[in-house]
């Protein structure tokens, strides 16, 4: 009933890219293994309800761990609330495992604290806060202290995802562009160490060179071993470093290979 | 020296402001609510250690913590029930009804119990540095309970200005009142945040009042008027900015003691408001107001 | 009529409470509440409908009962005729210090007008002749009557009319297109100055009748009570009177009458609710906020609403209605042949329309706009593009109006309208929408558009006593929805629709507006492909009626529809040109596309 999918071994995440994926360990261990590893995320019978409006409805589908998988649809029809009650924001009904640990429905912090990362449409940043200290929250999740947030591997990694904004970090973050912004939410997004780093509608309102400026750096994300989702209404770019879609129209879900 | 002496008195009273004001900014900061009771608390907590230590002949200590005590409990309970109802609940509200008004009720209901059990005359929890007045370079005078209410203004500026810029659970406080849901997909439990800071702002504003109170006599009604200039204060810092708050409290106070002393005892005052209203409504972006608020 | 129904409803309550209970202690409250009636409705208008948060009345209420306190005690004036008198003396005063305070908006209004009770406090507790910190007495009643009794009956007549009055004028103002302009300006005061609305008059105008409002509540007072405490312009009294009118309902007027009768019939109720009157409103404020942020009011309206739907709805089988359905969401932009309205008069291609000489525009030290010179001609669709921060939205404000450039000059038809304001370019027929959508939240689709085909701008607020046109606003509005497929969700509420129809909404209102320019930020955002062709054929549509400047990210839609296309980088304009010239261009390529090469080459 819980269809495991894992992806064709082998297939590239990011075709034309150099680097190419038939070495990454992950798809190696998926290759080889004999029993399937637990999925980064299995979703069964999700329905989420906006009073009486039903906004995603039985969803049932699931994601290997080190998969780009990208959820594609009209807009308005359940994505980013098929998002939201994965990561826990919305009320839900159904059963959302990730990496095999069952999530309890309406806690926030839950998702969080288990390796899936949100980077909501649009961004939700801080305005009055500058750059920094939003980048510097994405590490709340794991840690409490500053001064280990400061030092921490995925706080430095997170800063170098965007170099060209190295200058820019101390500025409020209500006051850089809408891709500067976009940006600072993947960063921040990235500072918390996620094994899942779900990101919906990453190029909304962005123009066409930022927008391929996100990309690469979501398949960097990718290459690196984070699994990776993304939401976006036009299928084109995201399958550029997708290898695995699932669509949803209507609030249904139709899980294409 | 008059004029040394008229600061000294009007940082006295402009501490008092600002600790205050303070308050009402940093609540706001996580909320987007103001605490237009936060008088209230202060006035709860000095009537009611008097009342402990002086009527019912408690011991000091026991009193401040008995009555501390209270006031958490009351804040936590207000803010578990009536405040969630209001922000989380099914009929989620925003705008100038929840920004005012429920604190305001709750302003109500505060001076109501205090009115019964402390009765309608005018008391002051007792001093607690005993002794006259110090005398500073020979002219100077000021009140040992002025001391402690500058140093406690000092010390609660200081402390949330280090919470907020150098801890992370300080930015992740901020991030609650600039941006609910972004501070909830970061692990944020806005819902704790916004609580704690409402006991914590009430706890001060009691333990506030406790240590001011020798200064000004408190009665029932004395939590409307503190709480007022709370706002005036907090508003001249721009609700947001706690830092601005205790300047911009320090500020109208000295200017107070300033036009009470060279202008008139009498008008001193009205004098005052119409010099504030002239701040507004001449330079607003100077004085700190966002052009508009919400709802 | 609505009007009619409310004042009649208060005249009949009114009559009938006087008469029955006369000198009573009943009635002696009743006549003291509709006094403060008098004033919350006022308020209802002024601080609930158009929420400005204004503090002020209470000192007004007391210039009232002063004022005829005075004229009675110095100059014998009957108390009935002084009520005019000082109604004018406060509408003057009101006028003067309003010119000032409403400059002000939000926050600085309230802390400005809350400085207005405290600065009267002072003044009263110290001036002499108005009694000091006590109060001033005074002999005159409303209705000099022969006997206690019927001293009683005419004060409590008497006042029922004035409240009679208040309500009638104050519903008709909220119920006319003035109040479809005052509930937009209480929303959004900037949105509202875009779409013509004159503010800052009408704050002005909202402020004296809220103090001339206070002021008859006051002169009532001063000639029922027959005495005038100086606790009558105290903050608490002001705080006293923000409890009637939340308690009863900040936005109906009605709602703030009952709320004021309630509250002082608590104050008398018992010795036990006197004595724990504090703690009583208290619990009452919470409790009913929390049941309805709009007081009694809201709660009376959702259960007859909910007895209204209950009667009417009961399907024949039984089935509830409200099975969860999987729903389709409606697609933004309709499928039916549209029809976009013409502007007034026919638009000449040859004509110059818009002309932006020289703007340039520094933000502290930051220049947003350098040098920027364009022309429109009447019609056609112009494309406006460039990286994020290059100043297009800058250059669409300064062109709207809501922002005034540093240099420059900005020519409509010839005439320099550099400095003129947003609601004065909209009557010269431009008209905008913004990045983020700025609707009137719970008011319905056709509402909001009306707003934009108000002809109420140039009338003053009390014209409206008289005659309304929201019938024909509205009207206006039904024919835009009409023509562009959109009627079935004209009568929906707006919050009720998603984003893409909301924008859809907003791209309605500028269109309604019948504009000889239309500005349009990043009316594709958010739209999917489908949604995107449907808009670019519409626009093309609009291009060739008038003149539509279009700031855009998606490069293929503005390519595809505009006749010209200008690119802003860094402040400066560096390309004026039609699309083929457009796609190929090695400085828009290097502006737009490759500014951020990409780390590694990425494949489609």
């Amino acid at each position: 009933m819980n269809p495991v999918n894992p992806a064709a071994p082998g297939s590239p995440a990011a075709p034309g890219s150099p680097a190419g994926s038939a070495t990454r360990a992950g798809s190696a261990t998926r290759a080889g293994s004999a029993t399937p590893a637990a999925p980064a995320l299995a979703v069964r019978g999700l329905s989420v309800a906006y009073g009486d409006m039903v906004a995603v409805h039985d969803a049932t589908f699931s994601i290997a761990a080190g998969e780009a998988c990208a959820i594609t649809g009209p807009n308005g029809n359940g994505k980013s609330s098929l998002l939201m009650g994965i990561a826990g924001l919305i009320r839900r009904r159904g059963r959302v495992e990730i990496f095999g640990a069952v999530a309890p429905s309406g806690d926030v912090r839950w998702a969080a604290r288990h390796g899936l990362t949100l980077v909501p449409e649009r961004r939700q940043l801080y305005p009055g806060l500058s750059a920094l200290d939003n980048i510097m929250l994405g590490c709340y999740c794991w840690t409490s202290s500053l001064r280990r947030a400061r030092n921490s591997r995925p706080f430095g990694t997170a800063i170098d995802l965007f170099p060209e904004l190295k200058g820019q970090l101390r500025q409020q973050a209500g006051t850089l562009s809408g891709g500067q912004q976009q940006m600072v939410a993947i960063m921040r997004g990235l500072a918390s160490d996620p094994k899942i780093l779900a990101v919906d509608e990453p190029c909304l309102g962005l123009a066409e060179a930022v927008a391929r400026r996100v990309y690469a750096a979501l398949a960097e994300i990718h290459e690196a071993g984070t699994t990776l989702i993304v939401v976006e209404e036009a299928p084109k770019r995201a399958l550029t470093i997708c290898n695995r879609r699932v669509e949803v129209r209507n609030g249904v879900v139709l899980d294409t290979p | 020296m008059k004029l040394g002496n008229l600061i000294i008195a009007g940082l006295t009273t402009g501490s008092i402001y600002a600790v205050f004001a303070v308050c009402v900014s940093v609540w706001y900061r996580v909320s987007n609510i103001l605490n237009l009771a936060v008088g209230d608390f202060a006035m709860a907590g000095a009537l009611g250690v008097d009342n402990l230590y002086r009527v019912k002949s408690w011991p000091l200590p026991a009193a401040i913590a008995a009555t501390l005590a209270v006031v958490i409990v009351f804040a936590y309970l207000y803010d578990l029930v009536v405040l969630r109802l209001a922000q989380d609940g099914p009929r989620r509200q925003e705008g100038i009804v929840i920004t005012f008004f429920f604190t305001f009720a709750l302003s109500f209901f505060i001076d109501g119990v205090a009115k019964i059990l402390f009765g309608t005359d005018v008391h002051a929890a007792p001093a607690l540095w005993n002794g006259g007045s110090l005398t500073v370079a020979s002219s100077l005078h000021i009140e040992r309970a002025g001391v402690l209410v500058l140093a406690c203004a000092l010390i609660i500026g200081s402390a949330f200005w280090l919470y907020i810029r150098y801890t992370l659970g300080g930015k992740a406080m901020e991030a609650c009142g600039e941006n609910p849901l972004g501070a909830r997909i970061a692990g944020i439990d806005t819902r704790r945040y916004r609580r704690h800071i409402f006991v914590g702002t009430a706890v001060i504003a009691a333990v506030f009042g406790i240590v001011e109170s020798p200064i000004t006599g408190f009665t029932y009604l004395s939590g409307a008027t503190i709480s007022l200039t709370g706002f005036i204060a907090a508003a001249y810092g721009g609700f947001r900015k706690p830092g601005r708050a205790l300047l911009a409290g320090l500020a109208i106070g000295i200017l107070e003691a300033l036009l009470g002393g060279y202008v008139s005892a009498e008008y001193g005052d009205t004098v005052l408001y119409a010099i504030l209203a002239a701040l507004v409504l001449g330079w607003p972006r100077a004085m700190g107001f966002e052009s508009a608020v919400s709802g | 009529m609505k009007a009619l129904r409310s004042t009649g409803l208060v005249v009949v309550a009114g009559v009938v409470v006087v008469l029955v209970f006369g000198q009573q202690y009943a009635g002696s409250v009743f006549v003291l509440a509709v006094c403060y009636a008098i004033v919350t409705a006022g308020m209802a208008v002024q601080l609930g409908f158009s929420q400005q948060i204004v503090f002020s009345q209470c000192v007004f209420m007391g210039a009232g009962a002063y004022g005829v306190a005075l004229l009675n005690t110095h100059f014998s004036m009957p108390s009935l005729l002084a009520t005019p008198v000082v109604m004018v003396g406060c509408g003057v005063a009101a006028l003067l210090l309003g010119s000032v305070v409403t400059r002000a908006s939000g926050l600085a209004l309230a802390v400005a007008t809350l400085m207005l009770p405290l600065i009267a406090t002072g003044y009263v507790s110290s001036a002499g002749y108005l009694g000091g910190s006590v109060g001033a007495p005074l002999t005159g009643n409303l209705w000099n009557g022969s006997s206690t009794e019927s001293v009683a009956i005419g004060n409590g007549l008497i006042t029922v009319a004035f409240l009679a009055v208040a309500v009638f004028v104050a519903v008709r103002i909220l119920s006319s297109d003035i109040g479809l302009e005052l509930y937009a300006l209480g929303a959004d005061e900037r949105t509202a100055a875009a779409m013509g609305i004159r503010t800052p008059r009408r704050k002005l105008e909202l402020f004296v009748l809220g103090s001339v409002f206070a002021a008859v509540g006051g002169a009532a007072y001063a000639g029922t009570q027959l005495f005038v405490p100086a606790t009558l312009v105290d903050p608490t009294a002001e705080l006293a009177l923000l409890i009637m009118l939340f308690v009863g309902g900040r936005r109906s007027v009605l709602g703030a009458v009952v709320g004021a009768v309630v509250i002082q019939y608590l104050y008398g109720a018992s010795s036990w609710v006197s004595v724990n009157i504090l703690i009583i409103e208290g619990i009452l404020l919470t409790v009913v906020l929390l049941v309805d942020p709009e007081g009694l009011a809201g709660i009376l309206a959702s259960l007859l609403r909910r007895l209204g739907a209950s009667t009417h709805a009961t399907p024949a089988t039984g089935v509830p209605a409200t099975t969860p359905v999987v729903v389709a969401i409606p697609r933004a932009i309709p499928s039916a042949p549209f029809d976009p309205p013409t502007p007034s008069t026919p638009a000449d291609p040859d004509h110059t329309l818009l002309t932006c000489a020289g703007l340039g525009k520094e933000y502290g030290g930051l220049t947003v706009l350098d040098d920027v010179t364009l022309a429109l001609p009447a019609r056609g669709l112009f494309g406006l593009c460039g990286p994020n921060g290059a100043g297009k939205s800058t250059l669409l404000n300064i062109i709207g109006g809501s922002v005034a450039p540093s240099r420059g000059r900005v020519l409509l038809d010839g005439a320099d309208v550099t400095r003129l304001p947003p609601q004065l370019r909209f009557g010269l027929g431009v008209s905008r929408t913004f990045q983020t959508v700025h609707l009137i939240r719970d008011r319905s689709v056709l509402d909001n558009v009306a707003v934009a085909c108000l002809t109420s701008h140039r009338s003053s607020i009390v014209s409206r006593i008289a005659r309304s046109a929201l019938a024909q606003a509205r009207a206006s509005a039904a024919d835009t929805l009409d023509r562009l497929g959109m009627a079935a969700m004209s009568g929906r509420d707006v919050s009720s629709l998603t984003l893409e129809s909301q924008r859809m909404v907003e791209l309605a209102r500028a269109i309604a507006a019948r504009p000889r320019l239309l500005l349009l930020d990043e009316p594709a955002s958010g739209l999917s492909e489908q949604q995107r062709h449907r808009l670019g054929e519409l626009l093309r549509e609009f291009g060739d009626m008038t003149c539509v400047l279009l700031v855009e990210h998606d490069l293929d839609l503005v390519a595809q529809v505009s006749q010209r296309i200008f690119v802003l980088a860094g402040g400066r304009l560096v390309f004026d040109a039609g699309p083929a010239e457009f796609r190929v261009s090695p400085l828009v390529n290097s502006l737009l596309i490759g500014e951020f090469a990409p780390r590694r080459p990425l494949g489609g």
